[in-house]
């Protein structure tokens, strides 16, 4: 295992934090992932469930290749990467310097308990006498000042609210381990030293300074303060010039002597500054002249506590920094409008709701209306509370309020039955992705989930005080009224303080709203080329689009690692030598329990678990050890293994050392490897009872026949041909090409076409003015004078096979010339056009038009504006419907980017939108502001009811039916155009020939819609850009640097390591049924015709079992999972 | 798709009609041999032969209710490379069924081998035809199918697991010879039911025919009658065996021989897990056993055994009665198997032998299934979740 040098700081461990900071690490480097909370996972770890699959799939973020570098569990309840140093409880106090070079500067948050320390016996929180709203329960239930952050977190150490901690101190007394330090205790332990001979100024400095929460010591006299200093050490003493008896200068001079470090001010009155200032040459630091205020002394002694303090800050030197600080909800009652919110029970926020249907959650997962408890029947959500709102300085859309509401709708109608009525107040449904549109759908036909097309008015109670009234005004201007018995506000969302302090700090600009402002064309670069955006910060998005950004900016961060010298590479220790412990050795087992010392009632094992271990033959030694916990106890492991010659270990302890990190130590210090080596959980902290003997003994027995029947083997690796293969020539692929090439990896960038470029090349501008030809040819240029890519254009794929690490394709060129090209990956850019559209007055009329051919005309010239009068856009002419039923998500902005353009042109152009939902997530729904500012006519139609386009001369007149009116408008327009949407463009034979599959409209179908976006579930191939799912050029440059990071941490080795636990097959039993092959999930099985055999990839098996699970005579089996083990384990259960 | 042809009987006799249908198929090199059974020389029982010499067809003897072995097991082996010529088999509809469980579980193919069926009389246990004597020549044969197809009451002597079988026709076969309702005619109904099927038909130069709507009556009759049995032996042998108290005593002579498992036709395994490492019990393991309860029964793992091929290949049971008949302790296994291989297959919507496309269950996975067993609800929107695909990651959340 070979590590690279060098270091990135991911600020925020969200999602988007663990992301980015994962495929770093996965690349190869150091990362320090911080966040201020004392659980990662950020907003994600509270939702139980997210769109399509209604379920949680945070886990699938964590690492497949290499996947032992990593713990594999559950990603909320924490995590663990051998590379990520992840520091909870702390916040950046300082970022400076440039890109390679960063000096970041890590403190811990005050106040806290250490989690190396904590045992998770909950003492703390049983004595605490605060009870404070919980966050994670957002706020529906109580928890203590000092509780667990969250009923899942692991390792299951407490946390300690400073906000709401009175510093009482109980917990401090309730501890076993001492692993509780409260909020402040840092100023608390700087102690000041106060001389005056006056009782009055020694009486309020001592006030002033405890209020600020110093400890202070009082000295009368020179004399009393020389004793004290020799008693007792101090930070800072604060001394008198004028005393009776020794002089304040004298004391200054002698104190110096005793204690060199000693930090003193000087306090003088106005008659004596001059000899203040002589004290300064004798080692004073300050002065402060009296009569002097609170005001103008606090300060000073802050600044010296600063210092102080300051040793105990973290130092850092970074080659980047990606900022992923995330985003927080609105808070309604900050509104105009609060909806009810905190005055009627039964309205709630959308994360309110989560929880509430949370089986960890206020009513353990019943759907139950907080504080009366009634059941709940009518559910009503109202989007757009505190977004796309001017009033409350929200331009913008959340992006993700309407999704999630219809899945919080089905997930309700999943708890409460499906007869529970649901309704979605929203201005539009906002479906821009690939699978939005049907989910909708599938919610309202299915489902029956109602969706109202308002903005309600207010919310009250309703009559007798029973439910909530929702008043709203319908499309044809009729008031409306109903009663819900829960409402839930989807409210928007605002950059996380952080943001701001990270802006200001490092004078990046922000927008209107408070998110950072990325670059051109880019979604995560900032102006400072070593910090980047990371996830929600620089604007709103899904998980997806988060994901994809967080990889982003994972890449560029790579890339300034990569620039400042982190490609090179210094050897980690090898792991323990199988050759000293020959797999054929019968086993001899080590038995060692902790003596806990954390706490003097830390119980023992019962006699009958030991006798039972004692006399199983195959047990060398039974013995207790210091604690495994401490660097002591694990140095111990070695002598204890030669002296009873055992060869395998069995480890008793508590739950601290199911950590990871504790275990990889004891494998280095016990020279074992890492199968010979099973720890059971004994309870042996310093809980509360004795361990019970039926679990103990099922824990130890279990682990001994692990034990007994492991076969250690040498982990394989597969060679890796360090180059990738990228199919296609357009924006996506150039900037995923550019990315790996970078990095020093040889690319072979095919393009059909006779140049590069894709859509750029008739593209004019982005929706926020930045030109495209421009891009274009920078990225051309940069592609073609790059010596690590070689470019194959008028090239087509004819044939490929292989797999990871171990590509083999055939590219056919301009002459009909075969070429052969090895790579380890393959990135499949093959991007998208413009769907074909019939109807709509198309070939019938000169005045109808596409978008794309619009922006021809424009970009040609060849339009002439002056000589319209109106023109209508004509929106999802063709898509949103079966068989193209998904949202394309670039039309809606290029409508209005079109009005824009054509009323330069031709300014006072009439304009007008015939649209269904209008999709301007994010901040395009700013320039849907301006437009309807500008005049710009917006006409919702109904799917059944499209509008019709009949041809009038040169011009064209639309019909359509108007909500308002109630009745059928005529528009003539010299310029129709229609948005068609975009179809993907990939070869399903091409896609097939790696093992890569397409979804129902013939995008690219990813390992995972939302936490693996830009991989395909065979390993080694990847997709980007619009063969993904439609997006803007910014959004397609993302995931282009999104696969080229994943592709990285592949290309990053000559060899790719298995995970320990993968599936072998024992050859001589197996009689080639193939449902293993069928069964397996990664595509890591396949029959080698030669040989006759099935073999398997250990590379890309993930070690599931599910072929060992449907193998019915034990020839495939899992390391570490064989039926002996397993048979063994259930028997110890079974006691 | 599909023809239906009539095969002259003769003198009513259906083996020498089926002979002669056999024959024509060798004579006419539409196929290059013909697996069928027929007694040996100073031999009783009727083994599976592979015939290439016309001549020696003399001696099959298809119909008699002599069932030594589940020729599907044969079969397989001789399809899963190339033979190198077309060939025919002959099998009782249990064998077909097997067999197309074993293309499933990729331990035969199709390529070659063409399947011909027939309307399944039964057969008598292996001990009980040499105890009997059963059919000695084929005159007897034909005595016995009279008897069988007669829409009496079947022998007593008879298999169990014939008695109880409701597939005297199989759901899937190349070629199927109606043998009921023959008694009446003077020709027996032959169908092709796929094109290889069809083409051995017209190898044959069989002359078409309509269906015989005697035989369908006598068939539906034969149906229900074997229904009722079926029927009657799940409950007995339910209540038998729904406790482990019951299923343990229900084995108790069991000594682990493994007889049934290399007797049964879709038991795929090269060796049986149970004849492997993984159930060589270290000493001391088997001593803490015996503490247990102070006693400890062995050979150990007989319960075990039987409920882990129940586990692997359930799925695929047939119910061709094999395992009894290789029982030297008398255990009637079949029944069994039957009984839990109806729930088995009934939860997976499929049946064992009906069909080539069925993928075999264990190896698809849908993930909104036995929510009531994995504790999982379904997802409310049936989401992206994958339909009954294989190896689909999506499920495994």
């Amino acid at each position: 295992m070979k590590r690279r040098v060098g270091r990135a700081v991911v600020v925020g461990a969200g999602i988007a934090g663990i992301r980015a900071a994962l495929d770093l690490a996965e690349v190869g480097y150091g990362v320090t992932l911080v966040d201020r909370a004392p659980h990662p996972t950020g907003l994600l770890g509270r939702l139980d469930s997210q769109f399509p699959t209604d379920r949680c799939g945070l886990c699938r973020m964590l690492p497949r290749i290499e996947r032992d570098a990593a713990s594999a569990h559950c990603l909320r309840r924490g995590f663990f990467h051998e590379r990520i140093d992840l520091r909870l409880n702390t916040e950046v106090a300082a970022i400076e310097g440039e890109a390679g070079r960063l000096r970041v500067t890590l403190r811990r948050v005050s106040g806290g308990v250490d989690p190396e320390r904590c045992v998770g016996c909950g003492r703390c929180a049983a004595v605490c006498p605060v009870e404070t709203p919980d966050a994670f329960n957002a706020g529906l239930t109580l928890r203590k000042a000092i509780d667990r952050p969250s009923p899942h977190a692991f390792p299951d150490a407490y946390a300690l609210d400073p906000e709401a901690c009175t510093r009482c101190g109980a917990c401090l007394e309730a501890c076993p381990t001492g692993a509780i330090r409260l909020p402040g205790a840092e100023r608390r332990s700087f102690r000041i030293l106060v001389v005056d001979d006056e009782l009055s100024v020694r009486d309020s400095l001592k006030e002033w300074l405890e209020a600020e929460g110093f400890s202070a010591a009082m000295a009368a006299s020179g004399p009393e303060a020389l004793a004290a200093l020799e008693a007792e050490s101090f930070h800072l003493m604060l001394l008198d010039i004028k005393m009776p008896g020794m002089e304040g200068v004298e004391v200054l001079e002698r104190a110096k002597r005793m204690r060199p470090a000693l930090d003193v001010v000087m306090m003088t009155a106005y008659a004596t500054v001059e000899t203040a200032v002589e004290a300064m040459k004798i080692g004073a630091l300050d002065y402060l002249i009296k009569p002097f205020d609170v005001a103008s002394l606090i300060p000073k002694v802050a600044e010296r506590f600063e210092r102080f303090a300051a040793a105990e800050d973290l130092p850092l030197t970074a080659a980047a920094v990606v900022l992923c600080g995330g985003s927080e909800g609105y808070d309604p009652l900050s509104g105009k409008n609060p909806f009810g919110y905190g005055a009627l029970a039964g309205v709630l926020t959308q994360l309110e709701f989560e929880r509430l249907l949370s089986g960890t959650g206020p009513t353990g997962g019943r759907l139950l209306r907080p504080r009366d408890r009634q059941p709940v029947g009518r559910i009503a959500w109202i989007q757009c509370v505190g977004s796309r709102d001017l009033q409350e300085g929200a331009d913008f859309c959340a992006s993700i309020c309407c999704m999630a509401s219809i899945k919080e709708a089905l997930r309700a109608k999943a708890v409460a039955g499906a007869e529970l009525e649901a309704t979605i107040f929203s201005m539009d449904v906002r479906t821009p992705g690939k699978s939005f549109q049907r989910y909708r759908e599938r919610a309202e036909e299915l489902h029956g989930v109602r969706f109202v097309r308002a903005r309600p008015h207010s919310v009250t109670r309703g009559p007798e005080g029973k439910g909530l009234r929702i008043r709203w005004v319908e499309a044809g201007g009729g008031c409306r009224e109903e009663s819900f018995d829960l409402v839930v506000l989807a409210v928007g969302r605002r950059p996380a303080p952080v943001v701001a302090e990270a802006a200001e700090r490092l004078g990046l600009a922000l927008n209107p709203w408070g998110f950072l402002v990325p670059e051109p064309f880019s979604l995560c670069r900032t102006a400072h080329p070593g910090i980047l955006i990371g996830g929600t910060c620089g604007g709103m998005a899904d998980i997806a689009e988060t994901v994809i950004q967080a990889s982003a900016a994972a890449a560029e961060a790579s890339l300034r690692l990569h620039a400042a010298g982190g490609g090179a590479a210094e050897e980690e220790k090898p792991p323990a030598a199988l050759s000293e412990h020959p797999a054929g050795e019968p086993p001899r087992i080590l038995a060692v329990f902790c003596r806990c010392e954390r706490s003097a009632d830390a119980p023992a094992l019962p006699d009958p678990v030991l006798h039972a271990l004692r006399r199983d033959p195959e047990v060398a030694a039974v013995e207790p050890v210091a604690p495994l916990c401490t660097a002591e106890g694990r140095l111990g492991l070695a002598a204890l293994l030669s002296r009873a010659g055992a060869n395998r270990l069995l480890l008793g302890a508590c739950r601290l050392l199911r950590h990871p990190s504790p275990l990889r130590e004891i494998e280095e210090a016990s020279g074992l490897p890492a199968g010979w080596i099973e720890t059971a959980d004994l309870a042996l902290w310093a809980g509360e009872t004795r361990p019970d003997a039926h679990d103990a003994r099922f824990a130890l027995q279990s682990g001994l026949v692990r034990l007994k029947n492991a076969e250690a083997r040498e982990t394989e690796a597969i060679p890796i041909t360090r180059a990738a293969l990228v199919v296609g020539g357009g924006v996506a692929g150039m900037t995923a090409a550019l990315a790996v090439a970078d990095h020093g990896v040889a690319v072979d960038l095919v393009e059909a076409a006779d140049r590069l470029g894709g859509n750029l090349a008739w593209l004019t501008r982005t929706l926020e003015g930045h030109p495209v030809p421009s891009l274009r040819e920078d990225l051309e240029a940069r592609v073609k004078r790059h010596p690590r890519i070689r470019l194959h254009t008028r090239s087509r794929v004819v044939q490929a096979e292989g797999e990871v690490g171990s590509f083999v394709t055939l590219l056919e060129g301009p002459q009909g010339d075969v070429r052969r090209i090895e790579h380890g990956v393959v990135i499949l850019a093959t991007g998208g056009r413009e769907a074909p559209v019939h109807g709509f007055g198309r070939g019938e009329s000169p005045a109808v038009m596409t978008q794309a051919e619009l922006e021809r005309s424009l970009s040609a010239g060849t339009l002439e504006a002056a000589a319209l009068e109106a023109v209508v856009m004509i929106q999802c002419a063709g898509s949103r419907r079966e068989p193209r039923n998904y949202c394309s998500r670039v039309c809606c902005p290029t409508a209005l980017r079109q009005i824009a353009a054509l009323r330069e042109r031709r300014p006072g152009l009439r304009a007008a939108v015939l649209y269904r939902d209008l999709m301007t997530p994010g901040f395009a729904e700013t320039a849907f502001t301006r437009a309807r500012q500008e005049g710009v006519l917006f006409i919702p139609y109904r799917p059944e009811r499209p509008p019709e386009v009949r041809p009038a001369g040169r011009a064209a007149v639309v019909t359509v039916e108007e909500p308002i009116l109630g009745r059928p408008l005529e528009i003539e327009a010299q310029l129709v155009v229609l948005a068609a949407g975009v179809v993907p463009t990939l070869p399903r034979e091409l896609a097939e020939a790696y093992g890569a599959r397409l979804d129902r409209d013939g995008f690219f179908e990813e390992a995972d819609p939302k936490w693996r976006p830009v991989d395909g579930l065979k390993e080694g191939v990847f997709a980007c850009g619009l063969a993904l799912s439609p997006r803007t050029i910014p959004e397609a440059v993302a995931t282009a640097q999104a696969a080229a990071v994943r592709a990285l941490a592949i290309l990053g080795r000559e060899r790719l390591p298995s995970g320990r636990i993968v599936a072998r097959i024992r050859r001589s039993l197996c009689s080639l049924c193939e449902q293993c092959i069928e069964a397996c999930p990664y595509g890591a099985r396949r029959l080698d015709p030669e040989r006759r055999q099935v073999v398997v990839n250990p590379v890309m098996c993930q070690g599931c079992g599910a072929c060992a699970a449907v193998c019915p005579n034990d020839a495939a089996t899992l390391e570490g999972f064989s039926a002996r083990q397993m048979f063994g384990v259930i028997e110890a259960a079974l006691g | 798709m599909g023809v239906t042809a009539r095969l002259e009987m003769g003198q009513g006799d259906r083996t020498a009609a089926v002979r002669g249908f056999l024959r024509r198929l060798l004579d006419s090199q539409a196929v290059g041999a013909v697996l069928v059974a027929q007694p040996l020389p100073r031999k009783r029982l009727r083994m599976p032969t592979l015939v290439t010499d016309p001549e020696r067809l003399e001696g099959a003897d298809p119909f008699s209710p002599c069932f030594a072995v589940n020729g599907a097991r044969l079969a397989a082996r001789l399809s899963r490379k190339p033979m190198g010529v077309r060939w025919a088999a002959v099998m009782r509809p249990c064998e077909v069924r097997a067999f197309i469980e074993m293309v499933k579980l990729k331990q035969a193919g199709t390529d070659e081998a063409v399947l011909i069926s027939f309307d399944c009389p039964g057969a008598y246990p292996t001990r009980e035809f040499l105890r009997t004597g059963g059919a000695e020549t084929a005159g007897d044969t034909e005595r016995f199918l009279r008897q069988a197809f007669s829409g009496e009451a079947p022998d007593p002597g008879l298999s169990p697991a014939c008695r109880a079988c409701e597939h005297p026709v199989p759901p899937f076969t190349d070629v199927h010879i109606g043998l009921l309702g023959g008694e009446a005619g003077t020709f027996l109904q032959i169908e092709g039911r796929t094109a290889a099927g069809e083409a051995l038909i017209a190898a044959a130069a069989l002359p078409p025919a309509e269906p015989l709507p005697s035989r369908e009556a006598a068939l539906g009759a034969l149906i229900a009658r074997r229904a009722a049995a079926r029927d009657e032996l799940f409950a007995r042998t339910e209540a038998a065996v729904a406790t482990i108290e019951g299923a343990a005593a229900y084995f108790a002579d069991c000594l682990l021989c493994t007889n049934c498992r290399v007797a049964c036709p879709v038991c795929t395994c090269r060796e049986c897990v149970f004849a492997t490492d993984v159930f060589e019990h270290d000493p001391f393991h088997v001593l803490r056993l015996a503490e247990r309860g102070g006693l400890l029964k062995l050979p150990s793992d007989t319960l075990f055994f039987h409920l882990t091929r129940l586990a692997h290949m359930s799925t695929a049971c047939v119910g061709c009665g094999q395992c009894s008949n290789a029982c030297p302790q008398g255990i009637a296994v079949m029944e069994v198997f039957r009984t839990v291989a109806r729930r088995t297959q009934q939860a997976f919507g499929y049946e064992a032998g009906r069909s080539l496309e069925d993928p075999p269950p264990l190896a698809v996975f849908r993930e909104e299934e036995f929510t009531e067993a994995v504790g999982i609800p379904a997802a409310p929107a049936g989401g992206g979740g994958p339909g009954r695909t294989p190896g689909s990651e999506g499920g495994r959340g």
